[in-house]
């Protein structure tokens, strides 16, 4: 007696792989899809921030350049102070030795009073020395700030380089297309930039004054 | 043995406010032989042309460090007996344990006082 399978006959090796490659095959176009389907908003959104991205690049050779000049003018400021104070020191030096001798002359003449209050002028003198010193230390203010300012540099010059790159790998910049909305760091860095090209010296601008009445 | 007052001094530092500070400073304590230079490169050129009995340096500086410019010192037969007092804003641990061990003389960190900068090379100086 033959026994017929309801079932169709199939050759069990061969079909079964064929199912398991359809299947495979169907997850595999799945999750294609969603790779595709993520690539692309995430190109999307890169294209999105892409403008200003471009836009803040090209303004990071500016804050450099600030930052640059911050180091410049304290440099100048903290010099002018120095030779001020030198000045002071040196003439209060030449002072303190010429009462010392005034002084040492009174005793010698016996004028002990006046030899007193000159004594008593060559200490305050020498208690601003240190004072002078003092200021000369704290001073070096500028050095620290110029060190900072220095690394402040490196890293915006990291940035910018790496926002190059990213500008050439993902192709974000587009020929005639106008930055966006710089924001309020732009609009500062301009002031900035406005204030060196057209801020005016004291001279001129009593000149300027003197022509309105102001005496 | 206390410093001798007409020795020649060797300022090193890429901030010339810095040098100017610090030379102020020495000629209020009475050394006016002083001498500057911009960094370590530029400080180990003068070291090899003239004698100079102390040196103070910053470390962080363009073209060598002072740290480098430490290490050549010590590896130089004619220098490696000079008194190096580093002035710096480094003021880390591991620099302070770099410097002990590249052969510094003593160590300041910035900002720092005119006292402490006498104090310290008193005992360079002792």
């Amino acid at each position: 007696m033959v026994v017929r399978s309801p079932w169709p006959v199939m050759s069990p090796n061969r079909d079964v792989l064929e199912a398991i490659v359809l299947n495979g095959n169907l997850k595999l176009y799945a999750e294609l899809g969603e790779l595709a389907r993520y690539l692309e908003s995430a190109m999307r959104k890169m294209t999105e921030v892409g403008a200003p991205m471009v836009a803040n690049s090209a303004q990071l050779p500016q804050a450099t350049a600030h930052l640059l000049d911050l180091n410049k003018m304290t440099e100048e400021g903290t010099l002018e102070v120095m030779r001020l104070t030198e000045i002071i020191q040196d003439n209060r030096t030449r002072a303190v030795k010429d009462l010392s001798a005034i002084t040492s002359t009174l005793q010698a003449v016996d004028c002990s009073n006046l030899a007193a209050r000159l004594e008593k002028t060559v200490n305050d003198l020498t208690q601003d020395e240190k004072h002078l010193m003092d200021i000369m230390t704290a001073l070096s203010f500028q050095d620290l700030v110029a060190q900072r300012v220095k690394k402040l540099v490196t890293i915006v010059e990291d940035v910018q380089c790496k926002l190059v790159e990213l500008v050439v790998v993902f192709g974000l910049k587009q020929e005639g297309t106008p930055p966006e909305t710089q924001g309020k760091a732009g609009e500062m860095l301009k002031q900035l930039e406005a204030s060196k090209s057209t801020a005016i010296k004291q001279d001129l601008a009593d000149e300027l004054l003197s022509e309105f009445g102001f005496k | 043995m206390p410093a001798d007052p007409n020795m020649k001094i060797l300022v090193v530092d890429d901030m010339s406010t810095m040098r100017r500070i610090v030379k102020n400073i020495m000629k209020q304590l009475g050394f006016a032989n002083i001498e500057e230079a911009e960094n370590g490169q530029d400080a180990l050129t003068k070291l090899h042309a003239e004698a100079f009995g102390f040196v103070i340096s910053d470390w962080n500086m363009p073209v060598m460090t002072g740290i480098d410019m430490l290490r050549a010192i010590r590896a130089d037969d004619k220098l490696k007996t000079l008194p190096v007092l580093m002035v710096t804003a480094e003021a880390q641990k591991e620099n302070l344990i770099e410097a002990i061990q590249a052969g510094v003389s003593n160590y300041i960190v910035k900002p720092f006082t005119a006292e402490v900068l006498q104090e310290k090379m008193n005992k360079i100086f002792k």
